[in-house]
């Protein structure tokens, strides 16, 4: 009885705990929402800044994360298949971005896209400026979401089992094959939840942008601008769009996960 | 001889099988008995080439094996837990490996229609892997492993994660693809299972050769 009335304190005093935090996450946004007005949130959306914003930043975020994916995917599946030296070092690489500020990430690829870089100066002899341009905003992107992919696709081919990739092989197919055939429809559902994380990491970011590209403006680029310069007003509805856009991208994901 | 295995050592870890010298004739049904642990599965993926002999030579049909990737080896092999593809249809799990060859559509259709008659699985055509019977799926995965038309078939303890009563019917249809011609190594640690199935039966590993 004693026990019982133990419990029910510790678990009345765990849901205070975790209501507390929960409250933390949803006041500031339903707070927002609550501040923009309407007429205030029909202008922004009609607002051709804004909505080229939105535009562009999906766009770049789509594309650097195809793109990526075409190098991400293999390491992936390396990882996940292969012992070798120094994989603990290539692990703790990958994972880099996500723990050193965003600021410092764009200051390093700025570094790297820079003229005076391999990159930038190849790319300054076909007359083309890596600074400033979306290339710059999907390298930026990339660099700083790619640990996303990598690590959700790698656990997704490590749960393929390699029994199936290895009937694959006793059955005519190459190593190519089976990894196209087998390991990644199977891992599908982790590649595409990875695939969507580094998608709406890469649209969230804001550090490693504003320092390789301020223009072309992402939206978050923008929010930040409008606010320097008109106030919280003026940033506002442009925020809540852009949060009500990547929250139907989450939304898609889990439904999708959970299917 | 149309099996020719000489010397054969394989290694998993720290543990080494072999050497290994084994021949047999074409249309024999080998059974290897030997307890868990003895290195069967091992030697089984060894002849299907996913797993690299250290040493030895895999003579079949005149043509040395032994460094020849999996999927050049005229070798089929049924896992003990049949590893069928989940994602794919019966019907898929069957084509699979003529699909592999490049084996046009319509023959694809005709062979698989052809071994879903002869091992009485018409109906499963268009169901999930998830869905069938331990015996379904067994019958399914000796299907998308002698579709291709392999001169030898590996089976690792093929009847273990049947029912007691399934048992007799797997042993039947083991025998009547032995009777296609196919060249067939059954490993298991149950000598009762290979019992009036087997032309011939060994203790694994072999100390002799045959």
């Amino acid at each position: 009885m004693r026990d019982q009335s133990f419990y029910n304190k510790t678990r009345i005093i765990f849901i205070f705990l975790g209501g507390v935090l929960l409250l933390f996450l949803i006041a500031p946004l339903v707070g927002m929402f609550l501040s923009v007005k309407a007429p205030q949130l029909f202008e922004t959306l009609n607002d051709q800044q804004v909505t080229s914003s939105i535009t562009r930043t999906l766009l770049i975020s789509f594309s650097a994360t195809m793109f990526c994916s075409l190098f991400a995917l293999p390491l992936a599946y390396i990882l996940a298949r292969k012992k070798f030296p120094l994989k603990g070092v290539v692990e703790a690489i990958i994972d880099i971005p996500i723990v050193i500020p965003h600021s410092a990430a764009g200051i390093a690829v700025l570094g790297f896209i820079s003229r005076d870089s391999v990159l930038g100066s190849v790319a300054s002899s076909l007359g083309f400026n890596l600074v400033g341009s979306t290339a710059a905003i999907g390298i930026a992107m990339a660099f700083v979401s790619i640990p996303f992919l990598i690590t959700s696709a790698r656990d997704g081919f490590a749960a393929v089992p390699q029994r199936l990739e290895r009937a694959a092989e006793t059955l005519g197919a190459s190593p190519f094959k089976v990894f196209t055939k087998i390991s990644l429809p199977l891992a599908k559902r982790s590649v595409v939840s990875g695939m969507v994380l580094m998608f709406a990491r890469g649209m969230s970011e804001f550090g490693a942008i504003v320092i390789v590209a301020y223009h072309p403006m992402t939206t978050p680029v923008l929010i930040f601008d409008r606010f320097n310069s008109f106030g919280l007003d003026y940033a506002r509805p442009v925020a809540a769009i852009f949060i009500v856009v990547t929250v139907i991208i989450f939304l898609i994901m889990r439904v999708y996960q959970k299917r | 001889m149309f099996l020719n295995i000489r010397g054969l050592i394989c290694k998993a870890g720290d543990f080494t099988l072999g050497p290994v010298t084994i021949s047999l004739e074409r249309g024999s049904y080998l059974a290897l008995f030997g307890p868990s642990g003895s290195g069967k599965s091992l030697f089984l993926e060894t002849i299907a080439g996913i797993r690299k002999a250290q040493e030895g030579s895999l003579m079949i049909d005149g043509n040395e094996c032994i460094n020849q990737p999996p999927q050049k080896r005229p070798v089929a092999m049924l896992f003990q837990d049949y590893a069928l593809f989940p994602h794919l249809s019966v019907f898929e799990n069957i084509a699979f490996a003529l699909k592999m060859k490049g084996i046009d559509k319509a023959h694809q259709i005709r062979r698989v229609n052809e071994l879903c008659r002869y091992l009485s699985i018409e109906k499963l055509k268009e169901r999930e892997p998830d869905s069938l019977s331990g015996g379904e799926k067994q019958r399914v995965a000796l299907a998308r492993a002698i579709a291709p038309e392999p001169l030898i078939l590996l089976l690792d303890e093929p009847l273990s994660a049947l029912d007691e009563n399934l048992r007799g019917e797997a042993s039947e249809l083991l025998r009547k693809i032995n009777l296609l011609g196919i060249t067939i190594i059954h490993v298991t640690h149950n000598k009762e299972e290979i019992a009036g199935i087997a032309s011939q039966t060994q203790h694994f590993p072999p100390e002799s050769k045959f």
